[in-house]
């Protein structure tokens, strides 16, 4: 089949939706963003755009493209990288986390928690989080606030919360920013910090982490979903590693017109770091790390893998 | 692994972060009230300024809290009792003293009316490979405060039959004694250690220690309603 198609295709798809914008706005727009933030003498230095070197000034304007040219068919691609159970991966992650004050009335808190739900675009953590709130912890107050870089994801979150009845209760509110500066977010205001499947996506994560850790309160929690490198069984590994480099890019080619998207996503996530790397940094933050030891070498179930370690929860918890 | 009943207490780091000891220390009191439940850890937090969300710290939730009572009676033991220097107290007194200690931690800490709910987290699949660790650390303790300090083959042996003596009694204690003076506790361990002096290996062996708990505990557990 010729590439016209699917081409034709997505056009097709793309041209009624409401949140279109014309991707040389996008990336005029994701710039504007990263020549606020930019220091000077900063302007030579190089990250990783996947497997590619490029100038870190031109990171964020890529990564944005990438969002927007799969913004409307991002559930197809994390169904392509997680084998279709990325949706019980959030799911675990929003039970195991547990948000929504239980018994409200056992203790004086009347006022639900904050959440901050960073790279959450899609509405789709920010929708379990206030189903868990409410129904299972019976909290009609907790409130999310749904971050993004990306204005197109943002809209697509909207789209979907509106339809619910958390926006007419004014639940939830929405957030354009870099998740590697807050400055909209008050220190010491967030109760629950979630980032799922965006932090391999950050320039530098550990300014992220450092903003997680200044907006949160004093037994805040800091919780991240995301594609882990490594399989922790080789044979495994080797199986889903070859899936994953050789057919979701075309996967990506056929169903997106897209393959370069669809290559980036792969390798980013190649690029993460190992989870007791990861566990290591969250811990520099200045986080405790559950499950760890007094003596803080032992950083074995610092984290929880998913599916034999396709992704992985991580979480940390500020001290007071 | 060390053949060793050197106290495995002696020379470890505290076990718990300066945090997880204040919460968990709140949340137990608790558990008179609101059992070992997600609830005790949450008013527990609460207590000493953390949040609700902050018992993400414990990845096994209530769990946790029954892994906490039994870490740190099982540190508290060598202080509820002391043994009159230069008496001769045989060492099979001394066991059962120590065993009895312990079960009347339960009772003075006020969670024994909710230990049920505690043995039923520790039945559960996951759980079970800690519980059984923790029950042979107690072993471990207890043949090291009694004074049989020996390392031979009998090790395997003497740590298993006191883990199922202990273990069983504890279950009598939480099903059918619980009165203050641990009478018919007292009767029921005497039992106990009498089938272990008598048919020795047999019942002390391994394999068969570890098949008789777990058929009691998924008898506890199913009883309880648990699904197993
Ligand atoms: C794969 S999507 C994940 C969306 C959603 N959290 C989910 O799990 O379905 C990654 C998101 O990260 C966002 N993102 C990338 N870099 C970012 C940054 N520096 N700050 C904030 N968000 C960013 C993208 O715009 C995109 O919406």
């Amino acid at each position: 089949m010729s590439a016209a198609v699917p081409r034709a295709a997505k056009r097709l798809r793309l041209a009624p939706s409401r949140s279109w914008v014309c991707s040389e706005c996008r990336r005029s727009f994701a710039s504007s963003v990263r020549q606020r933030q930019q220091q000077p003498g900063q302007e030579d230095k190089t990250t990783h755009f996947g497997f590619e070197t490029i100038s870190e000034s031109m990171k964020a304007s890529k990564v944005a493209g990438v969002f927007s040219s799969v913004a409307s068919n991002y559930d197809a691609m994390n169904d392509f990288m997680s084998l279709g159970i990325h949706r019980l991966w959030k799911d675990h992650f929003v039970r195991s986390l547990n948000p929504g004050v239980q018994y409200a009335s056992v203790h004086d808190q009347q006022e639900g928690q904050r959440i901050l739900d960073i790279a959450g675009g899609s509405g789709d953590i920010a929708i379990r989080m206030l189903d868990h709130a409410t129904n299972i912890n019976k909290d009609n107050k907790t409130h999310v606030t749904v971050s993004d870089i990306n204005p197109d994801m943002l809209a697509e979150g909207r789209k979907r919360l509106s339809a619910t009845s958390y926006q007419a209760d004014g639940r939830v509110d929405y957030l354009e920013a870099n998740a590697e500066d807050l400055s909209a977010v008050q220190s010491g205001s967030i109760d629950l910090y979630t980032v799922a499947f965006g932090i391999r996506n950050f320039t530098h994560k550990d300014k992220a982490l450092r903003e997680a850790f200044r907006v949160l309160k004093p037994g805040g929690v800091f919780a991240c979903l995301e594609f882990a490198p490594q399989l922790s069984n080789p044979l495994f590994n080797a199986v889903y590693k070859r899936w994953s480099f050789s057919a979701i890019p075309l996967i990506g080619q056929i169903v997106a017109a897209d393959r370069d998207s669809y290559q980036y996503l792969v390798e980013s996530i190649e690029r993460f770091p190992s989870q007791p790397e990861f566990a290591q940094m969250i811990k520099e933050a200045g986080f405790l790390i559950p499950g760890q030891k007094p003596d803080g070498t032992s950083i074995e179930g610092g984290w929880e893998d998913l599916s034999m370690g396709i992704a992985a929860i991580h979480k940390g918890v500020k001290p007071l | 692994m060390a053949l060793s009943y050197s106290s495995p207490t002696a020379l470890q780091p505290p076990p718990y972060r300066e945090a997880e000891s204040a919460i968990l220390s709140s949340a137990i009191k608790h558990v008179p009230v609101h059992g070992f439940t997600q609830q005790a850890l949450n008013l527990g937090a609460k207590d000493v300024g953390y949040l609700d969300i902050s018992t993400n710290l414990f990845p096994r939730g209530a769990y946790d809290l029954v892994l906490y009572h039994l870490v740190t009676q099982r540190l508290a033991l060598k202080h509820r009792i002391q043994f009159p220097e230069g008496q001769s107290i045989g060492v099979g007194r001394k066991v059962k003293s120590l065993i009895l200690e312990r079960l009347r931690a339960n009772i003075d800490t006020g969670v024994l009316p909710r230990y049920q709910e505690a043995l039923g987290l520790m039945s559960l699949a996951e759980n079970i490979p800690s519980s059984l660790r923790e029950l042979g650390l107690l072993s471990d303790e207890i043949w090291y405060l009694a004074g049989d300090t020996s390392v031979d083959s009998s090790w395997y042996t003497k740590r298993a039959s006191l883990s199922g003596v202990y273990a069983a009694t504890e279950v009598f204690q939480t099903t059918v004694d619980q009165s203050s003076d641990l009478k018919d506790t007292e009767e029921f361990l005497d039992r106990r250690l009498e089938e272990v002096r008598v048919v020795g290996s047999a019942v002390g062996g391994f394999g068969q220690w570890v098949g008789f708990q777990a058929g009691a505990f998924v008898n506890l557990a199913r009883s309880k309603g648990v699904r197993i």
